[in-house]
C-alpha cells in the first residue's frame, strides 16, 4: 500500500518555486509614486541648473554685486568695475560713455545696464573671488576717439557697422558723459550727455529721399523712375496751394532722378510723390516693410544687444497734402533713429535688401572663467527688394563719386546727405546728416553721421566720414 | 514571529544616523564654539536618536526605513532651525519633531490593518467634517488658524491625513454598487467627490488656495487608483478627454481666480523687488550667495525675511549650509514616499494610502521649493518635517505612519467585516 | 574654540567641513538605501510566511498570490485575468486574513466552485484545493524555496 501510494507522488511535477511578487493592481501604487518622484526629481535638476546659471543675475538684481570690465575689440577697457575709473587717464571714457554706461544706474539704455547680469563678478562656484567678468564689444576705441575728436565743439552722433559681418565699430554720441568723473555735476551737464543719440529718432532730412526712392523703385520699376523728369523753379506749389521750397532759391530746372537725388531737390521728390507714379498706399507699404510706424500703426522695436531703439515713424495721409509730401521728404512728422538709417544703408550696401543685423557684444567671460561667444550673424527680414537696393546703391555711388570725390578721397562710397529742419521748443535750427556706405574691402562699413546745429563754417559730415573711414581702414 | 528572519542592520543604521548628526554638530561647534546652547542641542538630538533607536529595536523592527529616515530628518531639521542666523536651540521644533515621530507610530498602529482602517471609514468621514466645521466656525474670519492663546492650530493641516484615509479604497468597496433610478454608483466614490468639493470650496472661501493643489493631487491620485479597477481599460480617447477637462479647469480657474490669486500668477518678482517679490528675491539671492557649501551655520541673513523658517526654508538652509546640503535634505525627505518602491504595499487600501501620502509630500515640497525659487507661483506651504510649524509637522508624522503601515501590514479580522455585512 | 577664527580666516576649511557633513549624511542615505533593499527581501519572506506560500496553478501556469486581495476576472485590470467569456469581469476575490486564504464569489454569473462545491459565502482554501471558475481549474499549491518559512 505504502509503495503504491508513493508512486503517483513521484510522478508529480516538481513543486514550483514560490513567487511572492505583487500583482499589477499593487504595482500601480509603485508606478504612480515613481512617476511623481521622477517628475519632482526632474524639477529639482532643472531648479539646480537654473539657480547655478542665474546666480550672477540674482546678485546683480540684489545690488550686492561687484562688476567686471567692458573692453573694445582690441582689449582696451571701456568700463571697469574692479577699480576706480579715475585710475585711467583723463578722458579715457569720454567718447562712448553714454553707449557703454556704468553701474551707477544713471543710464538705463546702455550696454552695461542692459547686460548687467553678464558683468557680475559672481559665480555660483567661486562666489565673488573669481576673475572679473569681461564683456568684449566689437567697438574700436581708437576710431571712436578719432571720430569724437573730429566733432570739435559740435554735437551729434556717428554710428558705423560692418555691413558684411554686423560688427558695430563706432557709436559716438556727443555731448558725452565722462563716466570717470561721476555725476556730482549732473545738473551742469550738457543736455543729452546721458543718452546715445544714435538710438533715438530724429528728423532725417533729405536722407529720407533714399526711403522714398526705394518705394518708387519697388513699385514703378527702376527704368521708369530713372527716366522721370520734373521741373524745379526754386519752389513748387502743390494742388492745395501749399508751397514746397527748394534749398536753392533759383531752382534746378528740369532734371532727371539722378540729378535730383544729387541736388537733393525737394520739389522733384514732392512731385514724384504727388504725381501718383507711386501711389501713396504703395509708399506706405514700402515704408512699413522697412520698419516705419506709419500713421501710428505699431512697428517692431529694434534691439542692439539689449539696447532698445524706437522704430522710425512718419505720417502719410494724402498725396496732395503738404504734410504728407513734406513727410516723404524727411521733414515734419518724420522721425528716424541714426541706427535705423545705418541699418538701411547696410541693406543697400550688400545689394540684397536684407541687412546683416548689427551687434555690439562679441563674447562674455563669466566670473568662473567660462568664455561664451555671443557674436552671431543674423539677417533682418527683407526690408526692400534686391533690385531696388542695387539701383539705389548705383545712384548713391554715382552721387558720391561726382560730389564727394574730394572730401572722401579714394574710398568707393555711396552717400546721401540731408539737412533736417528741427524746431525744438520754438527754437529753429538745422541738423546736418550723411548716410552711406563704403564698398572697399578694407573698410566695408555702413554709417550714419549727424551734426547738430551745423553752420556753414563748421566741420562737415563728409569730413567726419573721412575721419571715420581713415581710422577704421586697415584696423578691422 | 520574525525571529527566524535575520534582523536588518537596524542598530547599524541608527548608528549612522548618530554619526551624521554628530558630523553636523561638529560643524556647528566649529562655527559657534562649544557653548551651552550647542551642548543642549547636541544632547537633545543625540539622546533622541539613541532612545528612539533603542525603543524601535525592542518594540518593533518593521519598516525601519521610514523610522530611520524620520529620525535623521527630524534631527537635521532641528539643527537647521537652531542655527538660522545665530544659535538658539529650537526647543519647540525639536519637541514637536519628537511628537511627530510618536504620531507616526500611532497612526501606524491605527492603520497597519488595512481591513480595519477601511472599516473605520465612517470615522474618517466624521473627523473630516468635524475638522471642516472647526475651520468654518472656530478659526478667525476667513483664516485657517485657530488661536488658543498659547498655541495656534491649523486644522487644515490635519485634514490632509484624514483626506488621504478617505481617498484610499479597496476593490471590495468599489464593487459595492448601489443603484437609484437606474444610475449606478459607488457610495465611497460619491463621498470622495463630495469631500473634494467641500475642501476646495472651503479653501476658496478662506482665500487660502496654497494647499489646494495638495488636496487636489491626493484626490486625483485616489481617483486614478480607482479608475484602474473601475472602468474598462482607459482608452486613449478618455485620457485625452480627461486631460482636456483638466486643462480647461485650470484655464478657467486661472481666468476667474480672485484678484489676490491673479496677482500671484502674473507677478514678475524682478519688477516688484521690494513689494510682492521681496521674499523670493531675497530667497534667490541667498541661495546664490550661499553657493555650493553655504556661508556656514548661523551666518545667514535671510532669517530677517518673513517666513524664513517655513515658506522659504529651503533657501535659508541653502544659504547657511549650501545647495548640496539643501538638495540632499530634500532628497532625504523624498526617501519616505520612495520607501514603498522597495517594500510594496500588499493590499488595495494600503496602496491607496501610500500613493496619497506620496502625492501630499511631493506636491507640498514642489510648491514650497519651486515656488520660493520663482519657478511656479509662490504659495505658503511647508516642507514636511523641515519647515517650522507644529500642525504641519504632526500631520506629516501621521502621513509617514501610513507609509510605515503599508510596508508592515497586519492582515487580520477581515471576517468581522463579512459578519457585519451579513447581519446588516 | 580656535576653529571659529580659522573658519573666518580661511573659508576653504568651512567648505571642506560642510563637504564632510554632506558626505556623512550621504553615506547614511546610502546605507538606508541598502537597508531598504534588505527590507524588501525581509518583506518577501514575511509575506511568504503570512500567505503560507500559496500560489494558484492553472494548466501549467503559475499565478502568485502576492497581495492580500487578489481579483480574478475577465476585466483587464484583474490581477489574474482570463479572457474567457464564461468568466465574469469581476468573478472572484481571494483574500488573506488571519493567516487564511479565502475565496469569495463577487457576483459571478457562473459562480465559483471549490472542490466541486459551489460556494455561496467565503470559503477557506487549503493546499491542493481545486477551484473552478468558468472552464478553468485552478489548484492551490504551495511554493517551495528556502525563503518559505516552515
Amino acid at each position: 500500500m505504502a509503495v503504491r501510494q508513493q508512486q503517483p507522488l513521484r510522478q508529480r511535477p516538481p513543486v514550483p518555486e514560490l513567487d511572492v511578487s505583487t500583482p499589477k493592481s499593487m504595482r500601480r501604487a509603485g508606478k504612480w509614486t515613481a512617476l511623481l518622484l521622477t517628475a519632482f526629481a526632474a524639477g529639482l535638476v532643472y531648479l539646480g541648473w537654473r539657480l547655478i546659471s542665474q546666480s550672477a543675475f540674482y546678485m546683480a538684481k540684489s545690488g550686492q554685486a561687484t562688476y567686471g570690465k567692458v573692453t573694445d575689440r582690441t582689449g582696451d577697457v571701456l568700463f571697469d568695475g574692479t577699480q576706480p575709473l579715475t585710475n585711467y587717464e583723463w578722458g579715457h571714457f569720454a567718447d562712448v560713455g553714454n553707449l557703454i554706461g556704468d553701474t551707477s544706474g544713471q543710464m538705463s539704455n546702455t550696454i552695461v545696464a542692459r547686460n548687467l547680469s553678464d558683468l557680475v563678478n559672481y559665480s555660483f562656484t567661486y562666489g565673488s573671488s573669481g576673475e572679473p567678468a569681461v564683456l568684449e564689444t566689437t567697438l574700436l576705441h581708437s576710431a571712436n576717439i578719432a571720430v569724437s575728436n573730429a566733432y570739435g565743439v559740435k554735437n551729434g552722433t556717428t554710428i558705423a557697422y560692418n555691413w558684411k559681418t554686423g560688427e558695430t565699430y563706432v557709436c559716438v554720441s556727443r555731448p558725452c558723459v565722462d563716466i570717470a568723473q561721476g555725476y556730482a555735476n549732473i545738473a551742469e551737464m550738457a543736455e543729452g550727455s546721458l543718452l546715445c543719440k544714435a538710438f533715438y529718432p530724429t528728423v532725417p532730412g533729405s536722407t529720407q529721399k533714399v526711403s522714398t526712392l526705394l518705394a518708387a523703385y519697388q513699385y514703378a520699376g527702376v527704368e521708369t523712375v530713372n527716366a522721370q523728369q520734373f521741373d524745379c523753379q526754386g519752389s513748387w506749389t502743390n494742388p492745395n496751394g501749399d508751397v514746397i521750397k527748394c534749398h536753392q532759391d533759383y531752382g534746378h530746372g528740369t532734371q532727371d532722378l539722378a540729378a535730383a537725388f544729387a541736388n537733393s531737390c525737394n520739389p522733384y521728390f514732392a512731385q514724384l510723390v504727388q504725381s501718383g507714379i507711386v501711389p501713396l498706399s504703395e509708399i506706405i507699404t514700402s515704408y512699413t516693410r522697412m520698419g516705419y510706424s506709419v500713421n501710428g500703426e505699431p512697428a517692431p522695436t529694434l534691439s542692439l544687444d539689449g539696447i532698445t531703439i524706437q522704430p522710425a515713424s512718419t505720417k502719410l495721409t494724402d498725396k496732395d497734402q503738404f504734410e504728407t509730401e513734406w513727410g516723404a521728404l524727411g521733414q515734419g512728422k518724420t522721425l528716424v533713429s541714426p541706427y535705423q538709417l545705418m541699418l538701411w544703408q547696410g541693406a543697400v550696401a550688400n545689394g540684397t535688401g536684407s541687412a546683416v543685423q548689427p551687434y555690439l557684444l562679441r563674447s562674455k567671460t563669466a566670473a568662473d572663467g567660462k568664455k561664451t561667444e555671443i557674436a552671431a550673424m543674423h539677417h533682418t527680414d527683407s526690408l526692400f527688394t534686391a533690385t531696388a537696393a542695387k539701383a539705389v546703391q548705383d545712384v548713391m555711388v554715382k552721387n558720391s563719386t561726382e560730389h564727394y570725390y574730394v572730401s572722401l578721397g579714394n574710398y568707393t562710397c555711396g552717400v546721401k546727405s540731408g539737412t533736417a529742419q528741427v524746431s525744438d521748443d520754438g527754437r529753429q535750427y538745422e541738423n546736418s546728416l550723411l548716410v552711406g556706405f563704403c564698398l572697399d574691402e578694407s573698410c566695408p562699413v555702413a554709417f550714419c553721421i549727424l551734426i547738430e546745429e551745423r553752420e556753414s563754417w563748421d566741420v562737415t559730415t563728409a569730413q567726419i566720414a573721412k575721419v571715420l573711414l581713415d581710422s577704421l581702414s586697415g584696423m578691422i | 514571529m520574525t525571529k527566524s528572519i535575520k534582523p536588518v542592520s537596524h542598530p547599524f543604521l541608527l548608528l549612522l544616523v548618530l554619526i551624521a548628526h554628530t558630523a553636523m554638530m561638529i560643524l556647528v561647534v566649529c562655527s559657534f564654539g562649544m557653548t551651552a546652547e550647542v551642548l543642549k542641542m547636541a544632547c537633545a538630538v543625540l539622546t533622541a536618536d539613541l532612545v528612539g533607536s533603542i525603543i524601535l529595536a525592542i518594540v518593533n523592527r518593521e519598516a525601519c526605513t521610514v523610522d530611520t529616515v524620520l529620525l535623521l530628518v527630524i534631527g537635521m531639521s532641528t539643527i537647521y532651525q537652531s542655527c538660522f542666523g545665530g544659535l538658539s536651540f529650537a526647543v519647540k521644533h525639536f519637541v514637536i519633531g519628537i511628537a511627530a515621530f510618536l504620531m507616526c507610530q500611532l497612526s501606524y498602529a491605527v492603520t497597519r490593518n488595512p481591513y480595519r482602517a477601511e472599516r473605520l471609514k465612517p470615522l474618517w468621514y466624521g473627523m473630516f467634517f468635524v475638522l471642516v466645521a472647526m475651520i468654518l466656525f472656530l478659526t478667525g474670519s476667513r483664516s485657517m488658524w485657530i488661536d488658543l492663546g498659547f498655541i495656534t492650530i491649523q486644522p487644515s493641516e490635519f485634514v490632509k491625513p484624514v483626506f488621504v484615509l478617505i481617498c484610499a479604497s479597496s476593490v471590495r468597496t468599489q464593487l459595492d454598487k448601489h443603484s437609484i433610478a437606474g444610475i449606478h454608483f459607488v457610495p465611497d466614490n460619491l463621498m470622495l467627490i463630495l469631500c473634494t468639493v467641500v475642501i476646495a470650496a472651503l479653501q476658496w472661501w478662506c482665500r487660502d488656495l496654497g494647499s489646494l493643489p495638495t488636496f487636489l493631487a491626493i484626490a486625483g491620485c485616489g481617483i486614478l487608483m480607482r479608475f484602474c479597477y473601475l472602468r474598462e481599460k482607459i482608452s486613449l480617447r478618455l485620457m485625452i478627454f480627461l486631460g482636456a477637462c483638466a486643462v480647461m479647469v485650470v484655464v478657467f480657474a486661472c481666468k476667474f481666480a480672485p484678484d489676490y490669486v491673479q496677482d500671484r500668477l502674473h507677478s514678475d518678482i524682478w519688477s516688484d523687488m521690494s513689494g510682492s517679490g521681496y521674499q523670493q528675491v531675497k530667497a534667490l539671492t541667498a541661495i546664490a550667495e550661499g553657493g555650493w557649501f553655504g556661508k556656514g551655520a548661523g551666518n545667514g541673513t535671510l532669517i530677517k525675511v518673513a517666513a524664513s523658517r517655513t515658506d522659504i526654508v529651503f533657501s535659508t538652509i541653502c544659504e547657511e549650509w549650501g545647495l548640496f546640503t539643501g538638495m540632499m535634505t530634500v532628497i532625504l525627505v523624498l526617501f519616505l514616499p520612495a520607501s514603498i518602491l522597495t517594500v510594496p504595499p500588499r493590499s488595495y487600501y494600503h496602496s491607496g494610502l501610500a500613493v496619497g501620502v506620496a502625492a501630499a509630500f511631493i506636491v507640498q515640497m514642489a510648491l514650497n521649493i519651486f515656488g520660493s525659487c520663482n519657478v511656479i507661483p509662490f504659495t505658503g506651504v511647508t516642507i514636511p518635517f523641515i519647515s517650522q510649524g507644529g500642525s504641519s509637522m504632526l500631520a506629516s508624522g501621521i502621513l509617514a505612519g501610513f507609509l510605515k503601515a503599508a510596508q508592515a501590514p497586519v492582515l487580520t479580522g477581515r471576517d468581522a467585516q463579512k459578519k457585519q455585512k451579513g447581519g446588516a | 574654540m580656535d576653529l571659529t577664527e580659522l573658519f573666518e580666516r580661511y573659508p576653504f576649511f568651512r567648505e571642506a567641513a560642510t563637504a564632510f557633513v554632506v558626505i556623512f549624511v550621504d553615506i547614511c542615505a546610502l546605507v538606508i538605501l541598502i537597508a531598504a533593499g534588505r527590507e524588501r527581501r525581509r518583506g518577501d519572506r514575511r509575506w511568504a510566511k503570512e500567505g503560507r506560500g500559496y500560489m494558484l496553478a492553472c494548466a501549467g501556469e503559475i499565478y502568485p498570490l502576492g497581495a492580500a486581495e487578489v481579483l480574478i476576472g475577465r476585466h483587464p485590470s484583474a490581477d489574474i485575468q482570463f479572457p474567457d467569456t464564461e468568466i465574469s469581469r469581476f468573478h472572484a476575490l481571494l483574500t488573506l486574513s488571519d493567516g487564511k486564504w479565502r475565496i469569495e464569489d463577487i457576483g459571478a454569473h457562473n459562480g465559483v466552485t471549490v472542490n466541486g462545491r459551489r460556494i455561496t459565502k467565503p470559503c477557506i482554501l487549503h493546499q491542493n484545493d481545486a477551484i473552478t471558475i468558468g472552464n478553468r481549474r485552478l489548484v492551490v499549491i504551495k511554493g517551495s524555496g528556502k525563503d518559505v518559512a516552515k
